[in-house]
């Protein structure tokens, strides 16, 4: 597997990684350390989710009730604490997605003004 | 759910785990992939942390908060270093003196004793109300009525104190006090042995071989806990007992005796009187209660078979003497002497840590009161009410804590007074510690002062204009403020005139008790207890022994005269229990009137010459009253003047009515009449006492001696001459009567000193407050004093103003102290006891008192406020 060099990975932007988690979460429960390889493989490695900041916010998003965690035996034999998203979580997920939109498209008008746009 | 510590360790174990399965599954060697793992992970602590301060994130802010308030609140008081001390101490006083007491408290009114199921565990008394006599004991055939009808109490164990000489432990004949008990004593009590065995069933009846248990207390002080005692035989007065065991520590009651041995030991409790007479009454009775049987139960059980015992047998209870019968747990009748002597000590450390609040709230309100501008500040820069609190709040945990650390330390010496006090009333107090409660009250009452005094300073109003405060920065005292200050030093003064009046109260009695006329030459005469060497043996020996023994101590040079008698004036108290009845000729009781009573007193010729009591008519005993020569007997004045109005008291015969004297009455005539004295009681009362010579009833055991020189010189000498006729003779305890009616009156001495002490505090705390208050007060009207001083005020005028404000508070406190101890008397009486109320001399001499520390605490301040420099005074804003 090639190995992405550290300098090549992209920061990410300040409060998207909540919505990352929510969002890794969508497919079902997970652990800490699932969720921070799945941000990573579906970023094609890419992004790279720090443990340091990883486990606040998964302790933040629990604490503010859109996520459970409860104990589970992984497939891996381990027992890890698993995160699911809840009601509140996906009503959340669902804010932010649409938010991210909004300022994707807003900041990509900046970026990349386009003829068509400007009337 | 907040995740706890382990949660969080698991989580991040998890991870790793995790990670460290992926890269060997990837292929990598364990070693290298637990490290990359880790590697990767970064450095735990730091995300663990991190993750905990989601969830505490508050707390972990507010304490972060209180901790730099608290470093500030350090270091400003630093710069206060005279203002802390005064403050750190005074807490310190209040809450040292309360937790030494507390624990007094809770060790001897609240724990449990060590006895088996202590709180089934009872002690039964009789009393005689209408003889004045609060325990009259049991006799063997009553206790034996008690064991035959009683249903809610199991078992009953039964302990009477008797005097042995004890010979075979230790070098010396001594006498000791003994318990003598019956077999179901130790296991009624629920006691057992550190060493050997305990008295049970087969100990008992006149049968049994002599045995005896050591008390631990006699066997580590006096032994040395030597554990080759036991098996030993030792000889109690005429009979041998084996040791055969050392009780357990324990709290002795009703006496702290020495031994505890079985009947057999004792020739007077298996003779007949002691068996058969109702009325010989010599045994305390304790029981255990029935299960499931409760103690309100068990006492109508005993009052209703007491009831029973008088109807048939009437002519052991003077109907006069209303006898009843009592139960009460044995923790709360070893516990009740202390009771109220300890609540009072409680009240009073209460009332002196109000004191120490009320000052330290004082010293703190006029601290806040100059910081008034940088609090202004602060709430202009946007602290808000609550950080403005929280930095109070700060300031003074700082200070109330160090207050309470001192206090804590300061509990140890404290205990140690209280305690070698308190044993005076109950022997509990002396294994009372200080122990984890001591911290806790401590910690407690530090707390409730410091969230106490950050009340206490007024905040800057967000509404009113900081604007003086902030731009002047000087000195401003609103009347709110003076007003506060002023109730405080009040409520200091009127607090400290209770327990002033109160400590004054203890003081002149003392001193009249000790300044009292008591009809004894005092200071010359030495008393010596020379007890008949086994219980109960008298007669003829005993006579001719006291003969030649006082011959032999008048022949010493340094002796002026010497007599036998039988009784220590308050050394013996109770020892011939209440008054006896009597009968004279010449006199017939009213209608419902009992027979008068009278103490008995047996005496050698002589002895009213050397106690140095006057004689008012007839004459005094001779030798020649002898046990064959007409039954003579001298009485006091009072028995002369109340029985014989037309004084004519002399030849006429009196003869003793209670059966214990036996059933057919001797007639004696009166040969002579003493002033009355009060050998019973340190308050002198009239007190009738018949005396009858030595030599009739051949019994005495104390012997008087008057000295030319230092009486206590004498002391080897006497002892030396009363062994050279019998060596095996105690003589002991000797002491002048002046010091036998000192250690008598010790613990009222004890009293007034700690009383005293507790007043001491509160009136230098008091002082230290109104003169605290004035200070304030007049640095911060410098201003106006300039103004005065400028437009023609003398000094003299102003120092006579801030003196009439000290004697204001003074005055006003000394009335409301008045009245609201009054009011707190009345209180108490309905709750809890009477107390008295102190006379106009102590109310007096606590006002003055209290007043001269007044004007004396406003001396500096107004002489300051006199020599206010004008110009300065006037420029100063």
């Amino acid at each position: 597997m090639p190995k992405t060099p550290d300098d090549a990975r992209l920061e990410l932007l300040q409060g998207t990684l909540d919505m990352l988690i929510l969002r890794t979460l969508q497919w079902g429960p997970q652990h800490g350390h699932g969720i921070g390889q799945a941000i990573r493989t579906q970023s094609d490695e890419l992004l790279k989710v720090e443990t340091g900041s990883l486990y606040p916010a998964l302790h933040r998003l629990e604490k503010r009730g859109w996520l459970k965690a409860e104990w589970a035996v992984s497939e891996a034999n381990q027992r890890a604490k698993y995160y699911r998203l809840t009601a509140a979580g996906k009503a959340q997920l669902s804010r932010e997605q649409d938010r991210w939109s909004q300022l994707v498209h807003a900041i990509g008008r900046i970026m990349n003004p386009t003829p068509a746009s400007e009337e | 759910m907040r995740p706890d510590e382990r949660d969080l360790d698991e989580e991040i174990r998890g991870h790793l785990a995790l990670s460290v399965k992926e890269r060997i599954e990837r292929g990598e060697d364990p070693e290298t992939a637990r490290l990359a793992a880790l590697r990767e992970f970064g450095y735990v602590p730091a995300i663990r942390d991190s993750m905990r301060r989601v969830w505490y994130a508050r707390w972990l802010d507010a304490a972060a908060a209180l901790w730099q308030d608290l470093r500030i609140g350090l270091r400003s008081l630093l710069r206060a270093k005279g203002l802390a001390a005064t403050i750190v101490v005074t807490l310190a006083l209040g809450i040292g003196a309360n937790a030494a007491i507390f624990s007094v408290v809770r060790g001897v009114l609240l724990r449990p004793l060590v006895n088996r199921d202590e709180d089934r565990l009872i002690y039964i008394r009789q009393s005689a109300p209408g003889l004045g006599a609060d325990n009259i004991n049991f006799s063997v055939p009553e206790l034996s009525d008690f064991k035959a009808r009683a249903k809610t109490i199991t078992a009953f164990g039964d302990f009477s104190t008797v005097e042995f000489t004890l010979i075979g432990l230790g070098t010396e004949p001594r006498v000791i006090k003994a318990g003598v008990v019956g077999g179901s004593y130790f296991d009624v009590m629920g006691l057992r042995p550190v060493l050997g065995r305990l008295l049970n069933a087969q100990d008992d009846g006149p049968k049994a071989a002599g045995a005896a248990v050591l008390t631990y207390r006699f066997w580590t002080a006096a032994l040395n806990s030597d554990p080759t005692v036991i098996g030993r035989t030792i000889r109690l007065g005429p009979r041998n007992a084996t040791v055969v065991g050392v009780l357990e520590p324990s709290v002795p009651y009703p006496a702290d005796t020495e031994i505890i041995a079985n009947v057999v030991t004792s020739p007077h409790h298996l003779g007949a009187t002691m068996v058969t007479n109702r009325t010989h009454r010599m045994t305390e009775l304790f029981g255990r209660l029935a299960p499931g049987t409760s103690l309100d139960a068990a006492r109508a059980e005993l009052t209703a078979i007491h009831a029973a015992m008088v109807k048939e047998h009437p002519e052991g209870y003077l109907p006069t003497a209303h006898v009843q019968v009592t139960a009460t747990l044995l923790r709360d009748q070893i516990a009740s002497p202390a009771r109220t002597i300890l609540l009072v000590l409680l009240a009073a450390a209460a009332v002196v840590f109000v004191i120490a609040c009320s000052n330290v709230a004082n010293l703190i309100l006029a601290r806040s009161v100059r910081r008034e501008g940088e609090l202004a500040v602060r709430a202009a820069l946007g602290a808000g009410q609550g950080a403005l609190r929280r930095t109070l709040l700060a300031e003074s945990l700082v200070l109330c804590g160090a207050g309470a650390v001192l206090g804590v330390l300061l509990a140890r010496p404290f205990l140690a007074m209280v305690t070698r006090y308190a044993a005076r009333f109950s022997i509990r107090a002396l294994d009372v510690t200080v122990d984890a409660s001591v911290l806790w009250v401590g910690a407690g009452l530090a707390m409730a002062a410091a969230v106490l005094l950050a009340f206490v300073p007024r905040l800057p109003s967000p509404h009113a204009s900081a604007g003086l405060g902030l731009t002047s920065g000087s000195l401003r005292i609103t009347p709110g403020t003076n007003r506060r200050l002023r109730a405080f030093a009040t409520t200091q003064i009127a607090l400290s005139f209770v327990l002033l009046a109160g400590a004054a109260m203890l003081l002149t009695a003392l001193v009249s008790l000790q300044t009292a006329e008591t009809g004894y030459d005092m200071r010359h005469v030495l008393a010596f207890d020379i007890p008949p060497s086994a219980t109960g043996v008298a007669g003829p020996s005993a006579v001719d022994f006291y003969q030649e023994a006082t011959r032999r101590i008048r022949q010493l040079p340094g002796v002026e005269a010497v007599a036998v008698g039988s009784f220590v004036p308050w050394r013996d108290a109770g020892l011939f229990g209440p008054g006896v009845s009597f009968a004279v000729e010449g006199y017939t009781r009213a209608e419902g009137e009992g027979d008068p009573t009278a103490r008995v007193r047996l005496i050698a010729p002589g002895l009213f010459d050397v106690l140095g009591m006057r004689r008012l008519s007839g004459r005094d005993f001779t030798d020649d009253d002898g046990a064959e020569a007409e039954p003579v007997t001298i009485v006091s004045q009072s028995v002369a003047q109340r029985l014989f109005p037309n004084g004519d008291a002399l030849n006429r015969h009196m003869w003793w009515t209670d059966p214990y004297f036996g059933s057919v009455p001797v007639h004696r005539r009166i040969v002579g009449v003493v002033a009355d004295v009060d050998d019973e009681s340190v308050r002198r009362e009239a007190a009738m006492t018949i005396y009858m010579p030595v030599r009739q009833v051949g019994f005495g055991g104390r012997l008087f001696v008057r000295a030319s020189g230092d009486p206590y010189a004498l002391v080897p000498a006497v002892t030396r001459a009363i062994r050279a006729i019998a060596p095996e003779q105690a003589v002991e305890r000797a002491a002048t009567l002046e010091d036998v009616r000192a250690a008598v009156l010790s613990p009222e001495r004890v009293n007034a000193f700690v009383f005293s002490g507790f007043a001491g505090i509160a009136l230098l705390i008091a002082v230290v407050g109104v003169a605290g208050v004035l200070a304030f007060s007049v640095s911060a009207r410098t201003r106006e004093f300039g103004v005065r001083l400028a437009v023609g005020s003398a000094p003299r005028q102003l120092l006579a103003r801030v003196l009439s404000e000290g004697l204001v508070i003074a005055v006003v406190g000394i009335v409301v102290g008045a009245a609201g101890g009054y009011a707190l008397a009345r209180l108490a009486a309905k709750v809890f006891f009477a107390v008295p109320l102190p006379g106009v001399l102590p109310v007096a001499g606590a006002s003055a008192v209290l007043i001269v520390a007044a004007v004396v605490a406003s001396l500096i301040p107004a002489a300051r406020a006199s020599h206010v420099d004008v110009m300065q005074a006037l420029r100063s804003e």
